[in-house]
């Protein structure tokens, strides 16, 4: 060891109160009386003070790390509840919408005329729009009797708006579209004929049904289309954009 | 079952002072402060990283101002760790460059503190160079000067630790690796100089 190393050493021990007695006195008379070894003193302990910084800074990011483990254990029990009945009902959520999706999709692909027309024919209502004077053709039609209310249509020599109206879905509810297509035009015609609006609106609608119901949707379309631009049409809400767009794929099929 | 402890505030201002292991009050300001700082850092524009960092800086400047006598004990160490909390922010938002951020937070807050920020600003950003030039001591002179200085373990403690033929050897290495810190801040003379501002009298 040299001598300014020595000299070192002696000021690192002076800082450390490793020095006793004559030693003590020599390096305090040394650094009162030196410039240079105060210096050399003040930068050793700088040092040193830098060293215990780095080492508590180091310890508190050791802990810091340990204790956010930590924490995050105990704040966890809450979470996992909630997290998993949100997880739980975002994947029931997720099933539902992909087979919402796969049923919209499987519906889309195997869409025909005659399967649009069996999911939405409902025959009309009678009983919301008949008076207090009922007809023969009217009773058979709010009891249900389909075949016996044809067979009186049948036999009226001249049917009146009424008449064709409830014929026509007489002829729907026992599957022949193409005689209700046959009653619905009669019925169009009457009205034109007489300047009378009989079921005007309702029969566009049971026309196109019917029209479906006959595997022609490319005339069903141009009705479904009109009700679906028309808000207040009282059918509107029955023809959505989807199932415009259905009917739209039964027509480009049957092209 | 682990028993977690909480120290009052003397205790707790007791075992950070003290030469002792300060694991178990650290441990404890971790406990009873960090949400407090979580919540402010993250209610002015901070994330949970910039608490996280926050409060590290905050334990450690803390600590470092029991071991200087510089805390008053005026108020309780919860209250002294929000406004060390908020001016350290405030100090973080200036570095960024997020000066109206900073005055808005500055102001709406500025009777809750007497701290002296801009020391601090000067403290952090000097301590933060300082922790660089230790980190470049090779990794055995860090282990020695750490164990002598922070640690306080004797020679023979040391010497159990790491492979060295006898004492003397590990005291030699000690003041090796001392001198050459101090060498190291020596070659940096401005730094120096202000660190010696920032050490010994702030």
């Amino acid at each position: 060891m040299n001598e300014h190393a020595t000299h070192t050493d002696l000021l690192i021990q002076y800082l450390d109160g490793e020095l006793q007695g004559e030693q003590l006195e020599t390096i305090q008379k040394d650094i009162d009386e030196n410039p240079a070894s105060r210096e050399e003193l003040e930068s050793l302990r700088m040092a040193k003070e830098a060293t215990k910084s780095y080492a508590l800074k180091s310890r508190i990011s050791s802990i810091h790390h340990e204790m956010m483990h930590e924490m995050k254990k105990t704040s966890e029990p809450k979470t996992p509840v909630i997290r998993m009945i949100a997880q739980y009902s975002f994947r029931v959520a997720a099933v539902l919408i992909l087979l919402f999706g796969i049923s919209s999709l499987y519906q889309y692909i195997t869409a025909t005329p005659e399967k649009l027309f069996s999911e939405n024919f409902n025959a009309f209502a009678l009983h919301e729009t008949r008076g207090s004077s009922t007809t023969i053709l009217e009773d058979l039609y709010e009891k249900g009797d389909m075949k016996t209310l044809l067979q009186q249509f049948e036999l009226l020599k001249t049917p009146r708006g009424n008449d064709y109206f409830l014929a026509g879905n007489a002829y729907l509810s026992t599957r022949q579209p193409a005689k209700a297509i046959e009653t619905f035009l009669n019925l169009q015609q009457f009205n034109r004929t007489n300047n009378t609006h009989f079921f005007d609106e309702d029969l566009e609608y049971y026309l196109a049904l019917s029209y479906l119901g006959n595997n022609e949707p490319a005339k069903a379309l141009p009705l479904f289309e009109k009700i679906h631009a028309d808000p207040n049409h009282p059918y509107h809400e029955a023809v959505s954009s989807w199932f415009l767009s259905k009917v739209k794929k039964t027509f480009k099929n049957d092209r | 079952m682990e028993i977690r402890k909480t120290l009052t505030d003397k205790s707790l201002i007791e075992a950070l002072k003290s030469d002792a292991n300060p694991d178990e009050a650290i441990r404890s300001l971790y406990r009873t402060q960090f949400s407090m700082t979580e919540a402010y850092i993250k209610q002015n524009s901070g994330t949970q990283e910039d608490a996280e960092d926050i409060f590290q800086e905050v334990v450690l400047v803390f600590i470092e101002i029991l071991k200087k006598d510089k805390f008053r004990g005026e108020s309780s160490v919860s209250t002294f760790l929000y406004a060390l909390t908020r001016n350290i922010w405030l100090n973080e938002l200036k570095k960024r460059g997020r000066s109206k951020l900073r005055d808005q937070i500055f102001e709406k807050g500025k009777d809750k503190t007497d701290m002296d920020v801009s020391q601090l600003i000067v403290n952090r950003e000097l301590k933060s160079e300082l922790m660089q030039l230790v980190e470049k001591l090779g990794e055995t002179c860090k282990k020695i000067l750490i164990a002598v200085y922070f640690e306080n373990l004797t020679m023979r403690e040391i010497l159990k630790s790491l492979n060295y033929e006898n004492e003397q050897v590990v005291r030699n290495k000690k003041y090796k690796c001392l001198k050459q810190l101090e060498q190291m801040l020596a070659a940096q003379p401005i730094l120096a100089k202000n660190l010696k501002t920032v050490l010994f009298y702030e």
